[in-house]
This record gives C-alpha cells, structure tokens and sequence, in this order.
C-alpha cells in the first residue's frame, strides 16, 4: 500500500495547529484576568488608602 | 509546579513524535500512513479520561456544591471536546486511504459524532445559563447524563457490523509487535499529561473569571 505521507502530515499538522490554539487561547486569558486582577487589588489599595489616609 | 508540568509534557510530547517517526517501523498492511495511529488513539484516550472526569466531579459538585469540583468538571469537558474533534478530524484523514472514504455512518463514528455533540451542548448549556450556581447544577447533571455514552462508543465496534476496526491493545489474539505498543503507551502517556497541563490551567482560568465576576 502507498505510504500517503500527505495524510500523515495533514492530520499531525493540524493537531500541532489545534493544540497550539488552545495553548495560546489560555495562556492570554490567563495573563488578561491576572493583569486585570492586580489592576482591582491595585484600584481597591489605593481606595483603601483614600479612606484611611496615613499621617 | 504549572511550568514542571508543561515542561515534563514538552518533553513527552516529543518523546511520542520519535518513537512514533523514528523508533516505531513502518507498519506492513497500510504502510506509513498507519502512523496516524499515534496520534488518533491517544487523542480519544483523552477524550474518554476527560468526560470520566466530568462525571467523577459532576457528582462531587452535586454532593458538595464544591465549586472547586464544578471547575474541574467545565475545564474537564472542554478539554474532552477538543479531543474528541481531534479524534474525528484524525480518524477521517486516517480513514480516506484506508476505507476510501473521509466519512461513512458506522456505529463507531457515530456514536463517538454523537459523543461530542453531547458535550458540546454541555459546553453550550454553561455558557447559556446566566446563575451560576444553577447553570452548574444543570451542567451536572448533564456531565452525568452524557457519561453513559462513553461505553456505548467504546463497545460499539463488538456490538454491531461497522468498517471501524475493534480495539488494537485489548482484543485476544496476537497482537500488534511489541515496539509499535511500546510507541503508542508513550504517547498515551504524553497525551495524558497534556490532558493535565490544559486541565490545570483551564481550571485556574476559570477560577480567576468567578474572582473577576465577584
């Protein structure tokens, strides 16, 4: 039987281009809720701060 | 611990291309395009674990209302989704030189077709629900419902007539030679542990969304 190495390719390919997707898709969603996160403990530091300010 | 993981699957996952390209030999039959089977097998491997997984925490979550179980079973079945996709998409490109068809209605096919469009309404069910104690108890209960297919899919090569061949490292008989097992047992392994490394940190997104939310 032909070996069809095209088909080898095309189906490991796009595991690599799927996987590498979802990889990406939750290493950004990540790194925007942690950034966000650190914004809010930053924002409700601060309002803190506001509310009792330091002599 | 998250960075070990990634890195200990990198590394798995490579260890699974060589012995999948280089170690394992050209198999006799279907030539090279049997490689495929490194990638297709364990891909449903993960399929099976994740939605395993999904019931295990559906029930927890039920039980204990533990949020935490909730996550795991979402981060679970997204995961199992993907794979699942992975594994028809594979198995039609495997399927066009071997059967000469990209897709025919077999009773594996099917089931497993039925398989992801059950878990992606589970997916869709979350995501149309806006309380999210309630949206998570009906996706429990769904996790659960949906988990009853995985032996059907699994069983339905022995259960009826189809084109799909039975499966390779459970059936009596000779097996498949020893080095063409040992490829495929790495790459389940590789598999698994990126199973775990998206799992991880799907979970985690989840969890800083609920922070975000409060």
């Amino acid at each position: 039987m032909a070996d069809n190495w095209s088909f080898v390719f095309a189906a490991y390919g796009l595991a690599v281009v799927v996987l590498t997707a979802y990889w990406r898709f939750l290493v950004r969603r990540e790194r925007e809720l942690s950034e966000g996160s650190q914004v809010l403990r930053e924002g409700s530091g601060m309002s803190e701060q506001a509310r009792h300010p330091s002599p | 611990m998250r960075s070990l993981l990634g890195g200990v699957t990198l590394a798995g996952l490579v260890a699974g291309l060589v012995m999948g390209f280089a170690i394992a030999p050209r198999e006799a039959t279907q030539g090279n395009v049997q490689r495929i089977m490194y990638l297709h097998v364990p891909s449903v491997w993960v399929a099976y674990l994740a939605f395993a997984v999904v019931l295990v925490a559906s029930i927890v979550y039920l039980v204990r209302r533990a949020e935490a179980a909730d996550r795991l079973a979402h981060a679970s079945a997204e995961v199992g989704v993907l794979f699942t996709g992975l594994t028809i998409a594979t198995g039609s490109i495997w399927g066009k030189p071997t059967w000469g068809t990209w897709w025919t209605w077999d009773a594996r096919l099917t089931t497993v077709s039925i398989l992801f469009v059950m878990y992606l309404g589970y997916l869709l069910l979350r995501g149309m629900i806006e309380d999210r104690e309630r949206g998570a108890r009906f996706a429990a209960v769904l996790g659960i419902v949906a988990a009853f297919n995985i032996p059907l899919v699994h069983f339905s090569v022995y259960w009826w007539r189809t084109l799909h061949q039975p499966p390779s490292l459970v059936k009596p008989g000779p097996g498949m030679p020893g080095i063409i097992v040992t490829a495929l047992l790495v790459n389940f392994a590789a598999f698994t542990l990126l199973y775990a490394y998206f799992v991880t940190r799907r979970a985690r997104v989840l969890r800083l969304e609920a922070e975000a939310e409060a």
